[in-house]
C-alpha cells in the first residue's frame, strides 16, 4: 500500500516534471516568435515608477546618402538598432515626468528648456483636456534637453540624423499613387492641426514605424550639426553661408524640397527650444 | 655712463609708451570699469556650472565646469587632427590671452574637444604642448554625449565627418566667474577687442 503510494507519487512528480518542461520550452518559443514580431522592449530603470513598455521595431542596417554634400561625399553605414514605434506619448512622457520631478514644468531648469516647456499640460502631473492633449497624442513642447533625459530613463538614446533619415526613407506601406516626397510636401503645406491626432494616424513604412512624418517633427541627437557649407576648413565665409539666403547649398537631390525644409528646420532649433509641433522618439543599439 | 644709460631707458620707455598708446587706452577701460553686481536668481539659473558631466583634462585629471568657479571663461571647441582652421581658432584664444597681459591668470581658457574618439587626454597634451598652450588653459576631452550637450549649450554646430574629421562652426564664448554666457564671436581672425572688454568686466 504504501509502497504503491509512493509509486504513484514518483509517477505524478515525472509527468509534471514532464508538463513544467513542456510549458518551459513553449513558453520560448512563444517567446521568440513575440520577439522575432515586434522587438518589444521592457524599460527597466523606471526609479520607482510603473514599468513603460513601448514596442520598438528593428531597422536594419543600410545606407544614408547625406542629403547635404560634404568634402568626402560617401554614404554613411547605418547600423542596425530598434526604433520606437511610435513618438513618444503625452501618458509616456508624464510617467517620465512622475518619476523625475526636475523635469515638471514648474521645476524645469531654464538652462534645458524654454518657458513653453510642456506649455500644454494642465499642471505638473495633469495632461489636461486641451487640443493638444490627448494622452495618446505625441508629447510636443519638450526640449531636445528633455527628450533626452527621457531616452537615457528609458534606458534608450535619441537617433542621429544618418539614423533618422535612414529610418525615415523607409517606404510606406500605402500612400497610394504619393511618393514619399509628395506625402511629406502636402503635410508641410498644412497649417499646424488645431488638435493633434494620436500616433497612429498618419502612415507606416516598410520597417513598421508609424507618423515618421505627418504628425510632429522630431528631435534627433545632433539636431546641431554642420548645416553651413560643405566644409568648413579652408573657409571663414561660413558666418555668411549659415542663412538659408546664402542660396543653394550643395545637397544631393535638387528636388528633394522635403528635405531642405527638414534641415533647415533642425538647423533653425536650439537645444531648450520647446515647440508645438516638435516630439521625438528613442532608439536603442542591437 | 649711468647717466647715459639712464637717458637711454627713459627715451625707450617714452618710445615704448607712445606705441601702446592703444593698449593704455584699452587698459583705461579697466580703471573705470564699474564692479559687476552680482548676477540675479535668474540669471544664475543658466550657469553651464549646472552641468554635471565629466571631463578629462590633458593632465588626466577629471573635471567638471564648476571648477572654473570664480575667473571668467574663454571657451572654444576644436579637434586637434583638424588641420587648418582649429589651429588658428586656438592662437586667436592665445592672442586674446596675450593682449590681456599679467592679468592672463585671472582668466580660464578652455578648449574642449569634439573627438571624443581620437582626441584622449594624451592627445590633447601633445596639441598643448606643441602650441605652447600655458597653464591658464585648459584641454577636455569627454564622451560623445558629453561634447554633443556641450555643443548645444554653446550653439557649437559639428558634424563628424566619414574620415573622422569634424565640420563645424568657429566660436568663441566668454562665460562669467558665475559660468553664465556673456558674449560670442563666430568666425575665425575676428577683431577681439569686444571680446577682450567682455572678459575684462569680470575680473
Amino acid at each position: 500500500m504504501k509502497s504503491s503510494q509512493q509509486l504513484q507519487s514518483k509517477a505524478g512528480r515525472q509527468s509534471l516534471f514532464i508538463l513544467r518542461i513542456f510549458i518551459f520550452t513553449l513558453s520560448i518559443f512563444f517567446l521568440q516568435i513575440a520577439d522575432l514580431q515586434s522587438h518589444p522592449t521592457t524599460i527597466s530603470k523606471t526609479n520607482g515608477s510603473k514599468p513603460l513598455v513601448k514596442k520598438m521595431v528593428l531597422v536594419p542596417a543600410g545606407w544614408y546618402q547625406p542629403f547635404l554634400k560634404r568634402a568626402t561625399n560617401k554614404p554613411i553605414a547605418v547600423k542596425a538598432l530598434k526604433m520606437d514605434e511610435t513618438t513618444v506619448t503625452n501618458a509616456e512622457f508624464l510617467t517620465f515626468v512622475k518619476a523625475n520631478p526636475i523635469w515638471r514644468k514648474t521645476k524645469v531648469n531654464p538652462l534645458f528648456a524654454d518657458k513653453n516647456y510642456l506649455a500644454h499640460w494642465k499642471s505638473d502631473l495633469e495632461i489636461g483636456t486641451g487640443n493638444l492633449n490627448n494622452p495618446n497624442a505625441p508629447v510636443v513642447n519638450v526640449s531636445w534637453f528633455a527628450a533626452r533625459a527621457y531616452a537615457q530613463w528609458a534606458g534608450k538614446r535619441l537617433p542621429t540624423v544618418p539614423e533618422w533619415e535612414h529610418a525615415g526613407n523607409g517606404k510606406p506601406k500605402d500612400l497610394k499613387n504619393k511618393t514619399l516626397i509628395a506625402y511629406i510636401l502636402e503635410w508641410y503645406s498644412k497649417p499646424n492641426p488645431t488638435i493633434l491626432p494620436p500616433v497612429k494616424s498618419t502612415y507606416q513604412n516598410q520597417y513598421g514605424l508609424w507618423d515618421m512624418n505627418g504628425l510632429v517633427w522630431q528631435w534627433v541627437f545632433d539636431f546641431n550639426s554642420f548645416v553651413a557649407s560643405s566644409d568648413s576648413r579652408g573657409s571663414n565665409t561660413d558666418e555668411a553661408l549659415m542663412f538659408c539666403a546664402a542660396g543653394s547649398l550643395g545637397v544631393q537631390n535638387k528636388e528633394d524640397y522635403a528635405s531642405y525644409i527638414r534641415f533647415s528646420y533642425r538647423g533653425s532649433l536650439k537645444g531648450k527650444y520647446c515647440i508645438p509641433n516638435l516630439g521625438f522618439r528613442c532608439v536603442k543599439d542591437l | 655712463m649711468t647717466t647715459r644709460f639712464f637717458l637711454f631707458s627713459f627715451v625707450l620707455l617714452f618710445t615704448l609708451s607712445a606705441c601702446n598708446t592703444k593698449k593704455e587706452e584699452s587698459k583705461s577701460i579697466v580703471n573705470t570699469k564699474v564692479a559687476q553686481p552680482t548676477p540675479s536668481e535668474k540669471e544664475l539659473s543658466e550657469s553651464l556650472y549646472q552641468i554635471q558631466d565629466t571631463f578629462q583634462t590633458q593632465d588626466n585629471q577629471p573635471f567638471t565646469l564648476s571648477q572654473l568657479k570664480g575667473k571668467p571663461t574663454v571657451i572654444s571647441m576644436i579637434f586637434t587632427h583638424c588641420a587648418f582652421v582649429c589651429p588658428r581658432l586656438t592662437s586667436d584664444v592665445q592672442d586674446i590671452e596675450k593682449k590681456l597681459g599679467s592679468d592672463a591668470d585671472k582668466v580660464n581658457f578652455v578648449l574642449v574637444s569634439f573627438d571624443s574618439e581620437r582626441d584622449i587626454p594624451a592627445k590633447l597634451k601633445e596639441f598643448a604642448n606643441k602650441h605652447e598652450l600655458d597653464k591658464n588653459f585648459i584641454l577636455l576631452h569627454g564622451s560623445e554625449n558629453t561634447v554633443r550637450n556641450m555643443g548645444v549649450l554653446l550653439d557649437v554646430q559639428f558634424e563628424k565627418d566619414e574620415d573622422g574629421n569634424f565640420a563645424h562652426s568657429n566660436i568663441i564664448t566668454v562665460l562669467d566667474p558665475y559660468g553664465i554666457i556673456r558674449f560670442r564671436k563666430e568666425g575665425l581672425g575676428q577683431d577681439h577687442t569686444q571680446t577682450i572688454q567682455e572678459i575684462r568686466k569680470y575680473y
